[in-house]
């Protein structure tokens, strides 16, 4: 498998954001909502892939940093005015404040302990804003992306506002995830994951690594967290614990450790459940099997995803050409 | 050999690409949800998820009553179609759910959306207001949404929480002045929304909680009632949610803690407390204690509204428990089949919207006090009248007249009026136009 | 005074049933090393079998009884249906850290959505089997019940023979290398996956348990557990996931902490109380509230 040079992926990222312009000016908009949410989960899942794909660390409440990130931005706006392109900023570098700390924490503990915490935090964070009047309680804060600009025209709907700008947030993250992944440090995480003595004696500081990976997966899912905020609300019921089950399944079904096949989980997650819905619909007549099939068919094809390809679909493939390749 | 990493991407692309394309043929149409023989109606609620207990049961008492509409022809012949989309009370389900009634559906309006930071969400991204879309008889009580500038094609349901505690203030200082009042409230605009109109009020409590929802269990409720109990609590108000008042009373009878009871309406439906209580005595738990309700009791089949919904409910619901939330799921649809009558016989979105507003007053429904909507708000039924359960759960007016208090969510004053109700239309088919 | 004790024995009462919780979970963990979020799950459905057999018999003992029979058929038809073959594909890379997660998540939503689709999403309840009242002490009712007392009981039933089990008996000791290394396990003889399966029976069986006795007093209903998964996983992580006694002094710990926290700081704290307990443990025991081993050290 040869990767692409920097120069080359640019250009394929680039005609890939080109193509999903065209794309949204022909799709309904419905899919264009659907799109953005395609993009802010691809983003949350491979802050995911960073962490337990590449650093091998597990966080079981990813939401919790979702939703600082989110936060962050919406205070930003609402109390200091900030513009909104800067927000995007602050929420990274508050959720990455965060990370570190946890990263900190993560290299005295061993993995379920560190993922009991992440749990607990993604349980009792969002609650947080009940207390606290200036977190907005239930209703939450406001968090506006404004308008289109008037020269898009009249048909420009709000909702490809939000599609292109999750797109093109999204685009260039994944880009410089990439690049950080393909680089010194994304051997080195791959490297203290396998073998963390044989990392140390290679000369790789595992603890620092691991604190780096931690922060700088918590800054990306609160990028997503605010992107998050953008097309839905910054409130506590937009970051349930589901959340953090989702992102986490999401990356399993991706394969937790391919950075591009983390759009293809975000897809099957805003997918399935639709499919799910419309079996649903077609056979249930009786009202508990219909309410309660679509969750049924989600968590029965997660089951066979993590059963028979656990590494994601990819890794399965991998192994079935390898496989033949040595007959 | 392509890359694996580039397959994928390619294969993503495609999926979508495709996914998308394939689903956005659409034929369009000249007001959406409205046929010639179809109206499309479309309702978010929790059908499961950890608040779906009880609340489950609104959306099919609304269809059960379309159903039993369209079965004498509909509406101006077209039948109703509701389409129910369970949204977990999750906010990003919710907007989902939405998107897909307006966009795929294309339902004509959305009606009775369930839940305060749900609808906050759906209104300000889904941007009902620009688009035009009708949302009505909502099923929250959060009194903003009765603000025609910020919302303008909401219509409330039921009176706001606002309205109850004022309410409840009132007969308060009426019959326990001097005496120590508590609140428990839940953590969320539910119980602000009360908490600021018991201040307007000016009703001081001795102690309060609040509790977060989803925390609510029988041992967290000892700990609420030590803090009455502690703080000598004469009377005890509750805005919580049904498993919350149960697990309090039950709390409180095991600390026998007997104070004097006045429990919010939203948590108050004795059917669902005797269940969910387990206690053959759970009804007892409910002696005495005073409720404000805005409809009949749902026990009383000497009410010619609850008697014709019981009806329906046997024909057309499968029979299931009838309790208050299958009566405001069906109160809600006759509303509805009035709204849409008397926005003409070739209804648009606006030409809804308008018809409530200007004809609402005069809408025919089981509640009690006049519904409040004008053209100048959106406010849900101004009033409520005072009962107290007995042992077996059923809930009687405190006084013969069945005294209506009526006010609206901000300072204007508490009046007492009689009750007033049209009259039920023959076999509770609608006839306004 | 009188509020302290009240709240300490409010926080008892709670961590009670996190233990019952906190058990199960490590019972699986110790016998399998795997994190078992469908413990929930299987709890609320042996619950709702308790409560079709109450409802036909009145009994509740032989409720008890027969939900814990099906929790442990449960349990075992989990182990060698689902844990056997993900284990099959999923044993390498970083993956197999989260994929027993996922695998047992998936099984918690489907075991919730069938329950649902049985008995819909109605609240239920079952009555209680003693009484709710609380023990009067000086003219008051405290706020302690039989039922409590029962639940406190259970869980330390519980404690007492799965320790003993492990402790002591060569099953538990199989068990116990079976989880750690389940290679030289296998070299020394153990029949590695049997032995899995009986972690896992038991497990159910506890899990079992843990529901019926908590359910009496509450709300019955599809997702009436959920919350209790993260309070009993939290509960476990504080007593150090290593010991069962340590589940039950996690589990009190965190139950008494929530309690003053709430009563004493705000009751909206629920939620964030938990994360500061476990924070709190970490930070004061991290080797644990029992252990003296260093096994939290990574």
């Amino acid at each position: 498998m040869h990767k692409l040079s920097t120069k080359k992926a640019f250009i394929a990222y680039a005609l890939f954001g080109w193509a999903l312009v065209l794309v949204a000016d022909r799709v309904s908009e419905l899919r264009v909502y659907q799109g953005a949410t395609i993009a802010i989960l691809t983003l949350a899942i491979a802050s995911i892939i960073l962490l337990t794909g590449y650093s091998g660390q597990v966080s079981l409440g990813h939401g919790a940093f979702l939703a600082i990130g989110a936060y962050g931005a919406a205070i930003a706006q609402s109390y200091w005015g900030s513009p909104f392109w800067f927000t995007f900023l602050i929420a990274i570098l508050v959720s990455a404040a965060f990370g570190f700390i946890l990263g900190f924490a993560a290299g005295r503990l061993s993995g379920p302990y560190i993922a009991g915490t992440t749990l607990a935090l993604a349980v009792g964070l969002p609650t947080l804003a009940n207390q606290f009047a200036f977190l907005g309680g239930e209703t939450g804060l406001v968090y506006d992306a404004g308008s289109p600009p008037a020269r898009f025209g009249e048909e420009f709907t709000l909702y490809k506002w939000f599609f292109w700008i999750a797109a093109l947030v999204v685009l260039i993250s994944i880009f410089l995830l990439r690049n950080l992944l393909n680089s010194r440090f994304g051997r080195n995480w791959k490297a203290l994951r396998a073998n963390p003595t044989a990392a140390a004696l290679a000369g790789v500081n595992v603890a620092s690594s691991k604190i780096l990976a931690f922060t700088i997966s918590a800054g990306v899912a609160g990028l997503a967290g605010a992107l998050l905020g953008m097309i839905s609300i910054v409130a506590p019921s937009a970051f349930p614990l589901s959340l953090s089950f989702t992102i986490i399944t999401g990356a399993v079904l991706a394969g937790v450790t391919s950075l591009l096949g983390s759009m293809l989980g975000a897809v099957v997650l805003v997918v399935v459940p639709e499919i799910a819905d419309a079996i649903a619909h077609r056979l249930g007549d009786s009202e508990k099997i219909s309410t309660n099939l679509p969750g049924f068919i989600v968590s029965a094809l997660l089951i066979l995803t993590v059963l028979f390809s656990p590494n994601g679909p990819a890794e399965a493939m991998r192994k079935r050409r390898e496989a033949h390749a040595k007959h | 050999m392509i890359s694996l990493g580039r397959k994928k991407s390619v294969l993503a692309a495609v999926a979508v690409t495709s996914f998308a394309l394939v689903a956005s043929a659409v034929p369009a149409n000249a007001v959406d949800g409205v046929s010639a023989t179809e109206i499309k109606l479309g309702i978010t609620v929790p059908q499961t998820g950890p608040a779906a207990t009880g609340y489950n049961k609104v959306a099919p008492a609304m269809k059960a009553y379309f159903d039993y509409i369209n079965a004498s022809g509909g509406v101006y012949g077209r039948k109703i179609t509701l389409v129910i989309k369970d949204d977990g009370y999750k906010t990003q389900s919710a907007i989902d759910a939405t998107n897909d009634l307006l966009l795929q559906d294309k339902v004509f309006a959305l009606v009775g959306q369930l839940g305060t930071a749900n609808h906050i969400a759906v209104a300000s991204k889904v941007q009902l207001a620009k688009r035009g879309v009708p949302s009505l008889f909502l099923n929250t009580g959060f009194s903003e949404f009765a603000d025609k500038s910020k919302y303008p094609t909401s219509f409330m349901h039921f009176p706001s929480y606002a309205t109850e505690a004022k309410v409840l203030s009132t007969y308060i200082k009426d019959n326990f002045a001097g005496k120590k009042a508590c609140l428990l409230a839940q953590a969320d605009d539910f119980g602000d929304d009360a908490a600021r109109g018991f201040a307007t009020a000016g009703i001081t409590f001795g102690e309060t909680v609040r509790y977060v929802s989803g925390s609510q269990s029988s041992a967290a409720a000892a700990g609420w009632v030590q803090k009455f109990a502690g703080a000598k609590c004469e009377v005890v108000v509750t805005f919580s949610v049904t498993t919350a008042t149960t697990v309090l009373l039950g709390a409180a009878a095991a600390l026998k803690f007997a104070p004097q009871w006045i429990l919010g309406s939203v948590g108050a439906d004795p059917t669902t407390i005797r269940i969910a209580s387990g206690n053959p005595q759970a009804a007892a738990l409910l002696n005495n204690a005073i409720s404000a309700s805005w409809l009949p009791d749902a026990a009383d089949t000497s009410d010619r509204f609850v008697k014709f919904f019981r009806e329906v409910n046997a024909k057309y619901n499968n029979n299931v428990d009838f309790d208050a939330n299958v009566m405001v799921g069906m109160n809600a649809g006759m509303l509805t089949v009035q709204a849409l009558r008397a926005a003409g016989s070739n209804p648009t979105r606006q030409s809804l919207i308008n018809a409530i507003e200007t004809k609402g007053r005069t809408f025919v429904s089981a509640a009690f006090a006049p519904y409040g909507v004008s053209d100048s708000t959106h406010a849900g039924y101004t009033g409520f009248w005072i009962g107290k359960f007995n042992a077996s759960g059923a809930l009687s007016p405190v006084d013969t007249g069945r005294t209506i208090y009526v006010t609206d969510s901000a300072a204007g004053p508490v009046n007492k009026v009689a009750p007033k109700r049209a009259k039920l239309p023959a076999k509770g088919i609608p006839t306004n136009s | 005074m009188r509020e302290l004790i009240g709240t300490l024995l409010i926080g008892i009462t709670l961590g009670s049933i996190y233990s019952l919780m906190a058990l199960a979970l490590v019972l699986v963990w110790r016998s399998t090393r795997v994190i078992n979020f469908a413990q929930a799950g299987q709890a609320i459905l042996t619950t709702y079998i308790a409560y079709e057999i109450i409802n036909r018999t009145g009994v509740f003992w032989l409720a008890i009884l027969f939900a814990v029979v099906a929790g442990a058929l449960l349990g075992a038809g989990i182990e060698y249906f689902l844990m056997r073959t993900l284990f099959r594909h999923a044993d390498e890379g970083p993956v197999a850290a989260i994929a027993p997660v996922i695998a047992t998540l998936g099984l918690l939503g489907i075991i919730r959505s069938v329950v649902g689709m049985i008995w819909g999403n109605e609240f239920r309840s079952i009555a209680p089997p003693v009484s709710t009242t609380g023990f009067v002490f000086n003219g008051q009712p405290l706020p302690f019940s039989m039922l409590n007392l029962v639940v406190i009981i259970g869980a330390a039933i519980v404690m007492i023979i799965f320790s003993f089990i492990f402790q002591k008996t060569d099953l538990g000791l199989s068990l116990r290398a079976s989880a750690f290394q389940p290679e030289i396990a296998r070299l020394a003889g153990i029949r590695v996956g049997p032995i899995r399966t009986i972690g896992w029976v038991f497990a159910g069986a506890a899990g079992a348990f843990a529901g019926v006795l908590v359910t009496p007093n509450d709300i019955l209903s599809p997702n009436s557990l959920d919350v209790l998964l993260v309070f009993g996983f939290v509960a476990a992580v504080i007593g150090g996931l290593e010991s069962l006694p340590g589940a039950v002094v996690g589990g009190l710990a965190l139950g008494i902490g929530v309690a003053l926290i709430t009563n004493y700081i705000s009751t909206v704290l629920v939620f964030p109380s938990v994360f500061i307990v476990l924070i709190l443990s970490l930070i004061l025991r991290p080797n644990g509230l029992i252990g003296s081993k260093r096994v939290r050290i990574a």
